[in-house]
């Protein structure tokens, strides 16, 4: 009920009067929350009448036009005459700054003293922006979002991203940069519920002087969280490169020789212990923010032991319960574990196709994650492109029929334990690229226990009985290291799903030809 | 392109032969790849992708027929080898590299890199580029 006070607290001063807007505890405006633009900057930052898939708008760049060098501005028609075919974002490509923040999807803020998180709906995107003065690890290094470092002036947040590609548009009228774009955000809290922002684009290579556009960015009061869009998983259902599993997509029916699910035979582990002397945050709580990468010990290459083949590696098995370290498989889930081993079954894993890789796969699929502690959530950013908003207060759920590949996740500290509960998942989702099975019934419930300044321990038990005839629990540790998160565009490149398709194509059409 | 390549295939020098140290993968390589199909080449590298999920070198190899193939070898995500202190400059096109690998199913000239040996016999991308 806090922000609802601290509206309340605002709404009473008076917004004129221009000294009560919502701070955080270290005394900074508060833009933790749910925003979106209000405009058609998102279709073309200049002044533009309507066209299909196009509605009518007023500028927002300063000045009206955009100044680009005469090349440039010939570059930039053919890009419109092209665009329904050579806008990045039909190919799900990830938008840049600052495109991405004129989308009409509204996109979540969170804050801390160190660092604002931007999540967002499109492809689960995120910005990572440090504002603790730190200099970028890994500056030099292209991506398609860039690297955003920030810093306070008075009360407004100033953001400089550097590092961008040249691949991606400004909008969908085909405006457009190269890599030497320079952009400087300026986040300007005006009321509780108003933030005016700001960027200005530098790119000689492309313009004849600096530009900025302004937006204005509305609070959305009656959201609780924004939810997905995985545009190329979209994509590849639409067209039927990506096939329905009747077993486990959201809503599959219980398979005919399903035993029964015995949900009480998990053995309820005693939890690590935390000493009392681990790093904390100023109300006791463990701090567990920072650069954590798995010691998975090949779990995204099967949760139960295995040696390694020449081409698989091994796994030394995470499953902690059942003790004999075998998961409890229904019949049926068993052999389709096994069938999806099998080279033609490559092509069906989600993460092969970039999609996102569900939970608890995020966590070592392998690639590392980055976890900040703003007020009220625990917020997990996953290299391998995707967040994941664990809500502390806000203990409702969505409804059933709200199917997530990263579900629902709602947490509560037990101690000096973080305890996770998820549910509403699709079911889409492969715990590895072996094939070990979830269904959209998968309900999981993680704990993150902090043993030591840099090691968490980690437990994910997973009830799902849908493939399996009991829960069962993996464990593995977390290690902080002391590194930043790259990108993973993971679409620019996927060459191998072609050779995947090929694998599969063939021996569908042996099996067509055996027929 | 003065250099003579010569394709070792069939000679099947099956010499112990690392895959795990490129195990940081997003598909079934196995799945992808064929363990009864390796490849060991020589070849001048064209071009190298740094791309996520998977970086890739490409070779120009002579087969036994004279023509130049240019061959894909797939290798880890460019995040990891930036990690590990690698950057684009340090693998220009024109190396010779002798590489080791698996070839794709689907008999095009693809494979998965399980080693690489630059001039002089130090090896691509174990440790750092110094």
């Amino acid at each position: 009920m806090l922000p609802h006070l601290l509206i309340l607290l605002v709404l009473v001063a008076g917004p004129a009067s221009g000294q009560t807007l919502p701070r955080t505890a270290d005394g900074k405006p508060d833009l933790q929350g749910i925003w979106r633009p209000v405009n058609r900057a998102s279709y073309d930052l200049e002044d533009h009448v309507a066209r299909y898939d196009m509605p009518a708008g007023v500028s927002v760049v300063d000045g009206g036009k955009i100044p680009y060098q005469p090349w440039a501005s010939e570059q930039q028609l053919r890009n419109f005459e092209n665009r329904s075919s050579e806008d990045p974002l039909r190919n799900c490509f990830l938008p840049g700054v600052p495109r991405i923040m004129a989308m009409e999807s509204p996109f979540h803020i969170f804050q801390t003293t160190n660092h604002i998180a931007i999540t967002f709906e499109w492809q689960q995107v995120f910005r990572l922006i440090y504002t603790n003065g730190s200099p970028p690890l890994y500056a030099g290094i292209e991506s398609w979002m860039g690297n955003s470092r920030g810093h306070w002036e008075g009360d407004v947040l100033v953001v400089e991203v550097i590092d961008q590609n040249d691949k991606t548009w400004l909008d969908a009228a085909g405006n457009f940069h190269s890599e030497e774009i320079f952009v400087t955000e300026r986040y300007q809290l005006l009321d509780t519920d108003t933030i005016e922002y700001e960027a200005t684009i530098d790119d000689p290579k492309v313009f004849t002087r600096p530009w900025t556009i302004k937006l204005e960015l509305q609070r959305q009061t009656h959201m609780d969280g924004i939810l997905e869009y995985q545009c190329q998983a979209e994509k590849e259902e639409a067209n039927g490169d990506f096939e329905r599993d009747e077993n486990t997509w959201y809503p599959a029916s219980v398979p005919v020789d399903n035993e029964p699910f015995d949900a009480d035979a998990s053995e309820g582990l005693p939890l690590p212990t935390t000493p009392a002397e681990i790093p904390r945050l100023s109300d006791g709580t463990p701090n567990i923010s920072g650069f954590f990468m798995a010691d998975a010990g090949g779990a995204n290459y099967g949760l139960e032991k295995h040696d390694g083949d020449t081409l698989l590696p091994p796994s030394r098995g995470q499953v902690v319960d059942p003790v004999d370290g075998m998961l409890p498989y229904q019949v049926w889930a068993r052999a389709e574990r096994v069938d999806r081993e099998l080279p033609h079954r490559g092509y069906d894993d989600p993460t092969a196709h970039c999609f996102v890789a569900g939970i608890p796969r995020s966590h070592y699929v392998p690639a590392p994650f980055f976890m900040i502690q703003p007020p009220g959530y625990i917020l997990i950013l996953y290299e391998r492109m995707s967040w994941r908003r664990i809500a502390l207060d806000d203990h409702s759920r969505p409804p059933d029929t709200m199917r997530l590949w990263q579900g629902h996740s709602i947490g509560r500290w037990e101690e000096d334990t973080l305890v996770v509960e998820s549910q509403n998942f699709n079911g889409k989702s492969w715990l590895n690229e072996t094939g070990d099975v979830v269904s959209h019934m998968q309900a999981v419930v993680e704990t993150f226990t902090p043993v030591s300044e840099s090691q968490i321990i980690y437990r994910a038990t997973v009830s799902d009985p849908i493939p399996y005839t009991r829960p069962w629990t993996i464990e593995m540790p977390f290690n902080r290291e002391n590194q930043e998160l790259l990108e993973v565009a993971c679409l620019e490149d996927n060459g191998d799903l072609q050779h995947l398709k090929d694998v599969r194509d063939e021996y569908r059409s042996r099996q067509i030809d055996e027929e | 392109m003065t250099h003579s390549f010569k394709l070792i295939t069939a000679i099947l020098i099956l010499a112990p032969m690392s895959f795990f140290n490129n195990a940081l993968a997003h598909h079934a390589f196995a799945a992808e790849f064929d363990k009864e199909k390796p490849v060991r080449l020589i070849g001048t590298v064209t071009e190298m992708k740094w791309a996520n999920p998977h970086a890739w070198i490409y070779v120009d190899v002579e087969n036994s027929d004279g023509e130049v193939v240019n061959w894909a070898f797939e290798t880890r995500a460019a995040n990891s080898l930036i990690r590990i202190g690698w950057r684009p400059a340090d693998l220009p096109a024109g190396t010779v590299l002798e590489i080791q690998g698996w070839q794709a199913r689907n008999d095009s000239p693809t494979a998965s890199l399980s080693a690489a040996t630059l001039p002089g016999g130090r090896k691509l991308f174990s440790g750092t580029p110094d």
